[in-house]
């Protein structure tokens, strides 16, 4: 008995049972975003029966102007939360890593709140502080909203590669008559550009696809697209939203793609560790 | 020379520093007012009133403190609670699994597979949310299937029902629990699996005895990545579950744009991050005895 389970235990080491698991579990988690883009082509409104294959919701979509109107909303408050989050985190990754004063230990701790608070308190906060302040809801709110919750993405991010840079570099421009700012301007941050560029690319999707925070600090009109999916959804089925979905997941996955793409791109790895899970 | 260059590097270090804190303060200043300022402002108007035309005021009451004393709110709390915890446990076995099936026996394409995890994660949530809601509807595909083999009859139902919201919640967010499971595993000396073999221990107590223990830290902070925000969410009761599963999320949201009562919509906002709070000391005391004993 025991001489056969020896002998049995290469084929043991295949976790059998673990792999099924995994293989429905795949199943599982691509089977709905199927078959939302499956039924993006369906020529009939049905989400049981596929009918025929046909672009009639990409059409009504791109005559729908409220839904257009959100996604150029979409678009901009997602560029303007990237360039306001990447040059505020940047500059407090770097801050944090190398200076470290009392300012720090406060900089440090206050960039992790939002990463261990549910976004619907970052959101109800928000829109308290905005009414607070007389601030009608609008575009504006979104932005300035997303740029706060960016922050702490890009500085978290960034935080690990200033601190795996070799500060020696710096010393070294020092020692060639470079100030610390031309160093830092010259010589740091051309070293950290693909994590700049990886983690810019990273929130401009995270934003444009985010919904709690939009929900709570955007006003009448223009709404997210996503607060928009959100209403369309709750007031029953409707197919168009199978195709802005689609062309949202297109878009998503192509972003994602040229965010772990860009540091290879420079001729280097480990840019982003986003699969590592650090 | 080299006096030179290090009596003017010894002068320019107060220079230095400065630059470091002029980077840093932006960033601090715009978190400081944003976020701090925001969330003290919830602190401070779950103590606050409405006038007459439903406007907040700010005061020092106790009311709406006292008022989630009510057992309808303490109801739906524990129903959050409940939810998020069963959310917890059903991520932890299938992120077991999966993060171990990848780690073991996924060779080269280990980081395929992961991001073919990821990867749906970055799709937008409501459209995935609506996605999955398709799946489970009463005559969607995934009841047909339980239907054909037997498992279902024609009255069972998943939406509309507590199943349906935690099914919601494990699809939006059984990811983090998979992505800190697997880091852990990657990092685990695979030669204790082998020396558990060796022993003579089955499949099973390996995993129980070897496998879970090591990667218990994994599991810790995967627990605390899907609770905050399952705690903390609404879609999922919305679209999976009937008005006898709302949770706290819905019941905030309802004070702040049905209700119109913003003091106790921000009570009921405190009152979640006073549960997840008192879960994340537990954690980081878990952590810290967990680091010390590694320590020793």
């Amino acid at each position: 008995m025991r001489a056969a389970r020896g002998r049995r235990r290469g084929a043991e080491r295949r976790p059998r049972f673990a792999i099924a698991v995994t293989a429905v579990f795949f199943a599982l988690l691509y089977v709905p975003i199927g078959v939302v883009v499956l039924f993006s082509f369906n020529s009939q409104k049905s989400l049981t029966v596929f009918d025929d294959v046909s672009l009639r919701w990409y059409g009504v979509f791109l005559r729908d102007d409220v839904l257009l109107n959100s996604l150029g909303m979409s678009l901009r408050v997602s560029l303007v939360a990237m360039a306001g989050s990447v040059v505020l985190g940047v500059a407090l990754a770097l801050g944090l890593v190398r200076g470290r004063n009392r300012l720090g230990s406060f900089a440090g701790l206050v960039m992790l709140v939002p990463l261990i608070t549910p976004e619907i308190v970052t959101g109800v906060a928000a829109m308290l502080l905005f009414k607070g302040l007389g601030i009608a809801l609008s575009t504006t709110t979104v932005m300035l909203a997303e740029i706060t919750f960016s922050i702490s993405y890009v500085t978290v991010i960034l935080r690990s590669r200033v601190a795996a840079l070799n500060p020696e570099i710096e010393e070294a421009a020092m020692d060639l008559g470079a100030t610390r700012r031309q160093a830092v301007r010259l010589v740091t941050l051309p070293a950290l550009l693909p994590s700049i560029l990886a983690s810019a690319v990273l929130v401009f999707a995270l934003v444009f696809d985010d919904f709690v925070l939009a929900y709570f600090t955007t006003g009448v009109d223009p709404q997210p697209l996503s607060v928009r999916i959100y209403s369309a959804i709750r007031f029953g089925v409707q197919p168009t939203i199978n195709a802005v979905g689609t062309l949202m997941l297109a878009g998503s996955v192509a972003l994602i793609a040229l965010a772990l793409a860009i540091p290879r791109l420079f001729g280097r790895r480990g840019g982003l560790d986003l699969l590592s899970g650090k | 020379m080299a006096d030179a260059v290090r009596t003017s590097r010894t002068v320019r270090k107060p220079a230095q520093e400065r630059l470091w804190t002029w980077l840093m303060l932006p960033g601090t200043l715009w978190m400081t007012v944003f976020l701090v300022a925001s969330l003290i402002l919830v602190a401070t108007l779950a103590f606050g009133t409405t006038d007459p035309l439903g406007n907040p005021r700010f005061g020092f009451v106790l009311d709406n403190i006292t008022a989630l004393a009510d057992p309808a709110y303490r109801t739906v709390l524990l129903r959050s609670l409940g939810y998020a915890l069963v959310t917890c446990a059903v991520c932890l076995l299938i992120a077991y699994p999966v993060a171990y099936a990848i780690a073991t026996s996924g060779g080269r394409h280990k980081n395929l597979l992961i991001a073919a995890i990821v990867v749906p994660f970055f799709a937008n949530y409501l459209v995935r949310m609506y996605g999955w809601s398709v799946v489970l509807s009463d005559d969607g595909p995934l009841l047909g299937a339980l239907r054909a083999i037997g498992l279902a009859d024609g009255g069972t139902r998943i939406l509309q029902t507590g199943a349906g919201v935690v099914a919601g919640l494990v699809y939006g967010f059984v990811v983090f629990m998979i992505i800190p499971l697997y880091a852990a595993m990657e990092r685990m000396d695979t030669s204790l699996i082998e020396a558990g073999r060796d022993l003579y221990a089955g499949p099973l107590r390996t995993f129980l005895f070897v496998t879970v223990p090591a990667t218990r830290q994994g599991a810790a902070a995967g627990c605390v990545l899907v609770l905050l925000p399952a705690m903390g969410d609404f879609v999922s009761a919305q679209l999976m579950g009937g008005p006898d599963q709302i949770m706290i999320g819905n019941l905030i949201q309802d004070k702040f744009f049905q209700g119109q009562n913003w003091p106790l919509g921000s009570a009921l906002t405190m009152l979640l991050m006073a549960v997840l709070f008192l879960g994340m000391l537990g954690y980081l005391r878990r952590t810290r005895k967990d680091e010390a004993e590694a320590v020793r």
